[in-house]
C-alpha cells in the first residue's frame, strides 16, 4: 500500500490569525479580480446573465467552504438550502405581496429549522455517513417540503420580479457583485475568528479539539447553521435572477446533482477558502452557461466538471487557489517564464471562450 | 395489477426490488470493507454494463448472451476506478474519497448519457422470460420471480465463495487487519482489485435484472433519470448497507429485501400511510444512522482497519 500512496498534500494547516498588511501577491491577486468582475461588459445582456450566475453559484459555494472547507463535514444538501430560500422568497413576494428586502430574510431564517435537524444528526456522526444522511435528506425534502403546493406554488411555480432599483441586468449584476463580495470577505474573516477556528480543528482532529475545550457539537451545529443560511440568500438571489421558480430543480435526482456541481465549483476553486468558491464559480458556471447551446453540452460538462474534481482533488487538493499560489511563486523566481506562463493560460482560456460565443 | 391475494402480489414485487438493492448494497460492502472506501459511484458503474448490453442486443446478439457478457466486461469499469484513482489517496482521507467517487460517477453516468444520445427515455429489451406464472392461487410476473430466485442464489454462492475459499478469506483477513494480512503474504492491491471487480459486476447484475424489464411486456426504458437514480436505487441500497453497519453482507442483502418489502407493502396501507412510499426509505435511514448500527458488527480491530 504505502509505495503506492502519492502522498496527497491536505489542506488542512491552521490559519495564522495574526492580522497583517496586504502583500504583493494579495494586491496581484485583488487586481486581478477586479478584472474578473469587468469581464461581462463586451458581452453585454449574455454576459451579465453568465456573470449573475456564477456569482449565485458563488454565494452557494461559500455555503459548501463553510461547512465542507472549515468544518470537514461533507454536504451534498447545499442546493436543497437555496431551493427552500428560493420557494421561500416566491411565497413571500408572489403569494404575500411581499417586498424582497424582507423575503430575503426570511428566505436565510427558514433555512434554520432544516440546519439544525441535520446538525443534531451529524454531530452523530462521520465522513461518509455523513455524506449519506445528506443526500437522503436532500431526497426526502425534495418529497415532502418541495412536494407541498402552498409553499412551492404547485407545478407552475411562483413568478417573482426584481426590486426597482435592480430591474435591469448590469444593475442586478452590481448588486450580486456587492453581495457575493460582502459575502466572501464575511466567510473570509469567519476562517480566522474564534468559531472559525474551532471548525478547523474540528476538521483536522475531532478528539484533540474536544481535549483543548473546544465544543465539538455547537461547532458542527454552527457549520450547519451559517451554511444554511448562505445557501437561503442564494437561493432568495437565484429566485429573482431566474424569475420564475419551480420545484422540479429542487427534487430528485436535480437537487442532487446540482449540490454535487457546487461541491466540484468549490473544490475546483479551493475548498477551505472563500475566494476559492468565487474563483471556482467563475471558472466552471461560466464554461456552463457558455457552452449550454453546444449540442453534447450535457455530456461535455459532465465529464469535463467531474474530470476536474477528481484532478484536483489528487494534484491540487488546495484548488485554483493554490494554483494561483504556485504561479505567484513562479513568476517570484522566474519572472518571465512564470507571467509568460500566466499570461498563456489566461489567454487561451479567454481566447477559447469568445471564439465560443461567436460560433454559437 | 391487484388481484385475489394482493398481499402476496404486492409481497413479489417488494422483493424483488429489495433484491436489487440487496444486490447493490453487497458490492458497495464488499469495497467498503475490503478498500475503505464508499463507492458512491456504484450504480454508475452498473449503468455502463446496462449500457453494454443495450450495444451488444442491438448489434444482434441473442438477449442472454448479450447480458452475459456485459456483465463480464462489467468489472472493467470499478478496476480502473480502483487502479487509475483509488489506490492514489490514502485511505483515512474520507473526504477526498467520498468526494472523488461522486467525480467518477459523473464521468461514468455522463459516458452513459453520451452513449444513448441524450433521449429523453431508451428502450432497452428484456433479457428474462415475460408471462406469469401462478403461486398460492395468485398470479405473479416470472420476471419479478426469476429475479428474486437469481439474486438470492448468486448472493448465496457469492457468500459461499467469501467464506470458504481461499481468495474469499485473503479478503476477509484484509478487512480484519490490513497489516497483519499483508505481513502474512497476502496482496493487498490484488485483494482490492478482486473486491472492486465482484462489486462492479453485483452492481451491474442488479441493473441488469431491474432496468431492462422495469415497464412489463413492453421491456426496459433508461430515462434521463436512470442515469443519475438516487432516489430511486442508490439511497435504498445506501439503506440496505447501512442494516449491515456497512460491513455485514448477510445484514446488508437482508436489509435489501426489508427496503423493497417496506417500500412495495405501504401501497396496501391506508391512505395517510401510503403516502409515505416515497420518504419510507429516507426514514428509515435516518433511523438507521442515529442507531449507529455499526456497532451491532464492526470489531474494534476492524474499526482501526477502516480507519486507518
Amino acid at each position: 500500500m504505502t509505495e503506492h500512496t502519492v502522498e496527497v498534500s491536505q489542506p488542512l494547516e491552521l490559519p495564522a490569525v495574526v492580522r497583517r498588511r496586504l502583500t504583493s501577491a494579495e494586491l496581484a491577486g485583488l487586481a486581478g479580480l477586479g478584472a474578473i468582475a469587468l469581464l461581462p461588459i463586451p458581452f453585454g445582456s449574455f454576459g451579465f446573465f453568465v456573470g449573475q450566475f456564477a456569482l449565485i453559484y458563488a454565494i452557494l459555494g461559500l455555503s459548501v467552504v463553510v461547512v465542507t472547507g472549515y468544518a470537514g463535514l461533507v454536504s451534498l444538501m447545499t442546493y436543497s438550502f437555496a431551493g427552500i430560500g428560493a420557494m421561500v422568497t416566491g411565497v413571500a413576494m408572489a403569494s404575500w405581496g411581499w417586498p424582497f428586502w424582507l423575503a430575503l430574510p426570511l428566505a436565510a431564517a427558514a433555512t434554520i429549522p432544516v440546519s439544525i435537524i441535520v446538525g443534531v444528526t451529524a454531530v452523530r456522526l462521520k465522513g461518509l455517513y455523513l455524506a449519506i444522511a445528506t443526500l437522503t435528506f436532500a431526497d426526502a425534502l425534495g418529497e415532502t417540503f418541495f412536494k407541498y403546493g402552498k409553499v412551492t406554488g404547485g407545478l407552475s411555480g411562483w413568478i417573482v420580479h426584481r426590486p426597482s432599483p435592480f430591474r435591469s441586468d448590469a444593475s442586478y449584476y452590481v448588486l450580486l457583485l456587492a453581495v457575493a463580495m460582502a459575502l466572501v470577505w464575511m466567510v473570509t474573516g469567519l476562517r480566522s475568528s474564534r468559531v472559525g477556528r474551532a471548525m478547523l480543528a474540528v476538521r483536522t482532529n475531532e478528539r484533540e479539539a474536544q481535549a483543548l475545550g473546544i465544543n465539538v457539537y455547537k461547532t458542527k451545529l454552527t457549520a450547519f447553521l451559517i451554511s444554511g443560511v448562505l445557501g437561503g440568500i442564494g437561493g432568495a438571489f437565484l429566485a429573482l435572477l431566474l424569475t420564475s421558480v419551480t420545484r422540479s430543480a429542487f427534487q430528485s435526482p436535480l437537487v442532487e446533482a446540482t449540490s454535487i456541481l457546487l461541491v466540484t465549483v468549490v473544490v475546483v476553486g479551493g475548498i477551505d477558502r472563500a475566494l476559492g468558491a468565487f474563483l471556482g464559480a467563475v471558472a466552471l458556471v461560466v464554461q456552463q452557461q457558455v457552452f449550454q447551446g453546444a449540442r453534447f453540452f450535457f455530456a461535455y460538462f459532465g465529464i469535463y466538471s467531474a474530470l476536474l474534481l477528481v484532478l484536483f482533488l489528487l494534484y491540487r487538493p488546495g484548488g485554483l487557489m493554490q494554483v494561483a499560489r504556485l504561479q505567484w511563486r513562479l513568476i517570484r523566481a522566474r519572472p518571465r517564464v512564470g507571467i509568460a506562463a500566466a499570461a498563456a493560460i489566461i489567454g487561451l482560456n479567454v481566447g477559447l471562450a469568445w471564439l465560443f460565443v461567436r460560433l454559437s | 395489477m391487484i388481484a385475489a391475494h394482493p398481499v402476496i402480489q404486492v409481497t413479489a414485487f417488494g422483493l424483488s426490488s429489495g433484491a436489487t438493492f440487496g444486490l447493490l448494497a453487497l458490492g458497495l460492502v464488499l469495497i467498503y470493507r475490503t478498500t475503505g472506501a464508499m463507492n458512491f459511484s456504484h450504480w454508475a458503474i452498473g449503468l455502463l454494463a446496462v449500457i453494454a448490453y443495450l450495444y451488444l442486443a442491438n448489434e444482434g446478439v441473442p438477449v442472454v448472451l448479450a447480458m452475459l457478457l456485459a456483465l463480464a466486461l462489467s468489472p472493467i469499469a470499478g478496476i480502473a476506478a480502483y487502479r487509475l484513482v483509488f489506490r492514489k489517496i490514502p485511505r483515512a482521507n474520507q473526504v477526498v474519497t467520498i468526494l472523488i467517487t461522486i467525480g467518477i460517477a459523473q464521468v461514468y453516468a455522463s459516458l452513459a448519457a453520451m452513449v444513448l444520445g441524450f433521449k429523453q427515455f431508451t428502450r432497452l429489451p428484456p433479457w428474462l422470460p415475460q408471462g406469469k406464472v401462478s403461486f398460492a392461487g395468485t398470479q405473479l410476473n416470472t420476471t419479478d420471480v426469476v429475479t428474486i430466485v437469481l439474486a438470492v442464489g448468486i448472493a448465496a454462492g457469492f457468500l459461499a465463495w467469501f467464506r470458504f475459499t481461499r481468495t474469499g478469506r485473503a479478503l476477509r483477513a484484509v478487512a480484519q487487519n490490513r497489516e497483519a494480512a499483508m505481513l502474512a503474504g497476502i496482496d493487498d492491491v490484488r485483494s482490492s482489485t478482486i473486491a472492486w471487480g465482484i462489486g462492479s459486476a453485483l452492481a451491474a447484475l442488479a441493473l441488469l435484472l431491474v432496468l431492462p424489464h422495469v415497464a412489463g411486456k413492453q421491456g426496459g426504458l433508461i430515462t434521463t433519470f436512470d442515469i443519475t437514480p438516487f432516489g430511486t436505487l442508490l439511497i435504498p441500497a445506501f439503506g440496505a448497507a447501512l442494516v449491515g453497519g456497512l460491513v455485514n453482507l448477510p445484514m446488508a442483502l437482508a436489509g435489501g429485501f426489508a427496503f423493497g418489502l417496506v417500500r412495495e407493502l405501504l401501497v396496501l396501507a391506508p391512505k395517510p400511510w401510503s403516502d409515505l412510499r416515497t420518504v419510507a426509505a429516507a426514514l428509515l435511514i435516518l433511523l438507521l444512522l442515529v442507531l449507529r448500527t455499526e456497532r451491532f458488527f464492526v470489531t474494534a480491530q476492524e474499526r482501526e482497519a477502516l480507519e486507518a
